[in-house]
């Protein structure tokens, strides 16, 4: 194997084997994990850095063999945008694993923390490299589960119980939509000329290497938008866009640094990533219309909202949905600027948004508040901390000559460039509410940035008690986050003079290439500060100019912006806890939920039935006739008895009674056994059957002598449900026993099973026992019976579990 | 069942001579098992139906109190216990049947190839077989009687 090739699967094996050694190395260092965990994701960047470095951005495949029956495989692609989003998920997390070895001190359940958070950072990478679409959707649906964990990590808290279920519910339903459009994708590769594989995303003969007859196939089958609008939900649950942002300012339940790692700089961005992975597929007038408006929406609302925010976290989840809206917005425009925008506003937000979220945990934590309206002055106490929100903040508001403004200013030349063309080709004039939109938005991100900076500057509230210096473990990653955005920052002022930020150019080039395509053309990547005034320019003037004016009134702002985000009927909020809450109500729960054994039973025991029989219609089997002929008379009689037993059982009038007469059809199974010359199934049969019965007889104490009246109502029912399961395992075992394909493994264990005639004193080569049962459970299927005993010793650790420990609750 | 009721002298003495002969006879399937009716589980299970009649006539209690002469305590929860001793059973059990698949991968081997290996001659017996199939089936038989009595004694206790 080629050393990159080991390099890229550990990248995504590291993690997760970390996840694993987090319990055991908790044990042993205690909360210096998250140093160890800090070091697994060092490992992983150095790793993504020596594979980038090894096979470049042009796009290469790993494939490993996965489910070849299927055409499924666990192949990873590199490329710009893989590499990316790869490096942000390993390069923040090792910051954010070492401000979580400060953060984190003295809070409860650091194992399963640093374990679920190295799962998670796996998980991501997976997301990141994968070229298979199966292989996608399983590690995107892990990021699901890892944030589900993490959201509730503070697991006794309601609001944690309420915003875990939230973004699950949300993110989850999002991805199975994902999961249909991509099986229509399957669906329409498998005949496209030109795709070999047809569940590989990226990389030679695969559906994105293949775009163009992929589109006329999927438009010929009318496909087309049907997948667009699947894989959109799929990113837009996933990215927080309107209507689905709900869940992110929810997901601050979550400790900060999660908050920094999943929902600012990874896991939201994974939604973007599927964007910028399908635009070569997928972009063109639809696709303008879905990403460019959904974007630019989401963007405005969600920065509006983050106006009216009163927590400083929740300012900075409204922010990042509205931010993760204008990367959308970005590659919803169809031109090359707009891929431009999106993979530079990933890298620059994830450096800024990260750094304030680091931030807003030194805040809480130093001063013992989240409120905006309690917080002030602070750059007195934290210096340090103040300098990075300079940075962050001002490149989050889109102010030059930090970050965020350059790819602020590729939105406004993309969304220009786009209404412009539009207009000129006939389109409505309409088009030109794009930039005002644009425009419209930013301004209320200058204002929360603002707000945001001014948390450092002015007058320290009195009720403001004593703020501490934080640890250098959590000022230490937020000012490396803050120094590479000034970095990428200044490199645009430089790159004014000539002087161009070389290894981020080329990157941000790498990444715009993933995305364009292969019709998309060649264009090189360079930014820096506008030397002549465009129309973009002055958009930007606007927002600034605007922004500022408008400061001053900030607080009656946000008063009108709460007003309205006071009316029910626009809140998506409202809509989710009446949907979730009337299903809480509603009759549907006693029916399904009832708490009782039984009622579960029945459904799983009517479900397998009908999908079995099911099964067997669809396909079209007959039921084989039975030949009655034959039977011998001691097997009549002990099938006669058998059947009465049978009878007997549901005609009981109390427990003992119906054991015993369950037994007696044990026991006459057993007999049929013998009869039908199978010691050893007898013996087991008679052996369990006494110890069943015995374990009843311990149980029966519990339980009424008698069992009551019994309604007919509820015995019908059981009567269907019994007659129903009945059926199903009497025409399985017809139709299998039936079935006689040529005796090839019968015939291997008899030839093979017993000693052969000839045989040194030592063989391998056959069983070597006279018990042909036996030597098929200890040798040739000795690998199900090591199953079976593991499932055993699993339900005795699972009875010790639920029995003894019911009461201790959880070990700490 | 209930301790309230004292069993029959019957029932005391018949489960006094039977528990020694069930025991016997888990053994010989046990170890027959490879060439006539037998095995690891039937043996297993065999020895838990033993256990579980000393249970059941002669109370929870009794195993530790008379047998291993020590204060009883048949809950999971106490620390040491004959609870965790099943516990330990089983466990070693399942070490015991995966390593002896591990043992054929270190012999070169597919994981839990089995061989066999005839020694001769013995007195009386003439040859010997000796499966390594056998270790397998001591794991099983481990397995099942761990498990089995762990939940035994928990339901029991119950």
């Amino acid at each position: 194997m080629q050393p990159e090739r080991i390099a890229l699967l550990s990248v995504v094996a590291l993690p997760f084997l970390g996840a694993a050694l987090a319990p055991l190395v908790y044990r042993v260092v205690g909360e210096r994990t998250a140093y160890f965990a800090a070091a697994v994701a060092a490992a992983c960047l150095c790793l993504v850095a020596f594979v980038a470095d090894a096979v470049g951005t042009g796009g290469t495949t790993f494939v490993v063999s996965w489910i070849p029956s299927y055409g499924v495989s666990l192949a990873f692609y590199v490329d710009g945008l893989s590499l990316l989003i790869g490096g942000l998920a390993s390069g923040v997390g090792v910051l954010v694993f070492t401000y979580s070895g400060g953060y984190m001190h003295g809070e409860p359940g650091q194992a399963k923390y640093y374990a679920t958070l190295l799962a998670f950072m796996g998980s991501m990478l997976g997301v990141a490299l994968a070229a298979d679409l199966i292989a996608l959707f399983v590690f995107w649906e892990l990021t699901s589960v890892s944030s589900f964990l993490l959201i509730g990590h503070y697991q006794d808290a309601e609001a944690s119980q309420y915003a875990a279920r939230k973004s699950m519910l949300i993110t989850v339903a999002g991805g199975l939509f994902m999961l249909v459009g991509f099986l229509l994708l399957h669906v329409v590769a498998t005949g496209a000329p030109g795709v070999d594989s047809a569940f590989r995303l990226a990389g030679e003969g695969s559906i994105l290497a293949n775009a163009g007859p992929m589109v006329d196939a999927l438009r010929a089958q009318g496909l087309f938008v049907p997948v667009l609008l699947l894989v959109g939900v799929g990113a837009a649950t996933k990215s927080a866009q309107i209507p689905f942002h709900i869940w992110l300012p929810n997901a601050m339940e979550a400790p900060t640094p999660v908050s920094a790692f999943l929902h600012s700089a990874t896991m939201v961005k994974a939604g973007v990533y599927l964007v910028g992975r399908f635009r070569p597929l997928l972009v063109g007038d639809e696709w303008t219309l879905v990403f460019g408006l959904l974007g630019l929406a989401t963007m405005t609302v969600t920065a509006v909202l983050a106006v009216g925010a009163s927590d400083i976290k929740e300012l900075l989840a409204y922010s990042t949905a509205s931010h993760l809206g204008l990367i959308v917005a970005g590659y919803g425009m169809s031109n090359y600027i707009g891929a431009e925008t999106g993979a530079f506003h990933i890298l620059n937000h994830a450096l800024f948004k990260a750094a304030l979220f680091l931030v807003a945990g030194i805040v809480a934590h130093e001063a013992g508040t989240r409120a905006i309206d309690d917080l002030g002055g602070l750059a007195e106490d934290l210096p340090i901390t103040a300098g990075v929100t300079v940075v962050a903040s001002l490149g989050m508001a889109g102010v030059p000559p930090f970050n965020g403004f350059y790819s602020k200013e590729f939105l406004f030349h993309a969304v220009y460039y786009t209404a412009e063309h539009a207009v000129a080709d006939g389109g409505s004039l309409l088009w030109w509410a794009l930039p005002a939109v644009a425009v419209f938005g930013s301004v209320f991100t200058f204002l929360y940035s603002i707000r945001f900076l001014m948390l450092f500057f002015g007058d320290k509230p009195d009720a403001l008690g004593e703020v501490h210096s934080p640890p250098v473990a959590m000022w230490l990653p937020a000012a490396v986050l803050g120094a590479l955005a000034l970095v990428v920052g200044l490199g645009g002022v430089t790159g004014t003079f000539g002087v161009h930020l070389t290894p981020v150019e080329d990157f941000v080039g790498a990444v715009m290439a993933s995305s364009l395509g292969h019709g998309g053309g060649e264009h090189s990547f360079s930014y820096y500060l506008p030397t002549e005034v465009t129309p973009w320019l002055i958009m930007s003037a606007v927002t600034i100019g605007v922004g500022a004016v408008t400061y001053p009134f900030f607080d009656r702002v946000r008063d009108g912006v709460r007003a309205v985000r006071a009316v029910d009927y626009l809140r998506p909020n409202w809509y989710y806890d009446g949907i979730t809450e009337g299903l809480d109500r509603s009759s549907a729960i006693d029916v399904l939920q009832t708490g009782n054994l039984r009622t579960y039973a029945a459904a799983l025991a009517l479900a397998l039935a009908a999908l079995t029989l099911g099964g067997y219609a669809a396909g079209g089997v007959t039921v084989p006739a039975i030949a009655y002929a034959g039977l011998e008379p001691a097997l009549v009689v002990v099938l006669g008895v058998a059947i009465v037993a049978a009878l007997a059982v549901t005609a009981a009038p109390s427990h003992i009674a119906g054991v015993l007469t369950l037994s007696i059809l044990g026991f006459m199974v057993a007999i049929f056994y013998i009869l039908g010359s199978a010691p050893d199934l007898a013996l087991t049969q008679l052996v369990i059957e006494t110890l069943v019965l015995v374990i009843f007889l311990l149980v029966l104490d519990k339980l009424p002598a008698f069992y009551g009246t019994v309604d007919r109502l509820r015995a019908a029912r059981d009567a269907v449900v019994a007659g129903a399961v009945g059926l199903t395992v009497a025409v399985t075992v017809l139709l299998s026993t039936a079935g006689t394909p040529n005796d090839v493994i019968a015939q291997y264990f008899v030839a093979n099973g017993p000693v052969p005639a000839e045989h040194d004193p030592i063989f391998a080569n056959a069983g070597g026992g006279g018990n042909i049962v036996n030597v098929i459970l200890v040798d040739f299927r000795a690998f199900d019976t090591l199953g079976e005993i593991s499932v055993v010793a699993m339900a005795a650790l699972s009875v010790v579990t639920l029995i003894a420990m019911r009461e201790r609750g959880e070990i700490q | 069942m209930t301790q309230e009721r004292e069993p029959t002298v019957i029932a005391r003495t018949v489960v006094r001579l039977v528990v020694p002969l069930i025991l016997m006879t888990a053994l010989a399937l046990l170890f027959q098992g490879h060439n006539l009716p037998g095995g690891g589980f039937i043996a297993g299970v065999l020895t838990v139906t033993a256990f579980a009649l000393v249970y059941i006539i002669f109370g929870l209690d009794y195993l530790e109190t008379e047998l291993l002469d020590r204060d009883p305590s048949t809950r999971y929860e106490t620390e040491a216990g004959i609870v965790r001793e099943y516990g330990t059973v089983f466990s070693l059990g399942l070490a015991v049947a995966v390593g002896s698949g591990i043992a054929a991968v270190a012999l070169g081997y597919p994981f839990l190839t089995q061989a066999v290996v005839f020694v001769e001659p013995l007195p009386i017996y003439g040859y010997l077989e000796v499966a390594s199939a056998l270790a397998f089936d001591l794991g099983v038989y481990a397995v099942v009687v761990g498990a089995l009595l762990t939940i035994l004694a928990e339901v029991g206790a119950e």
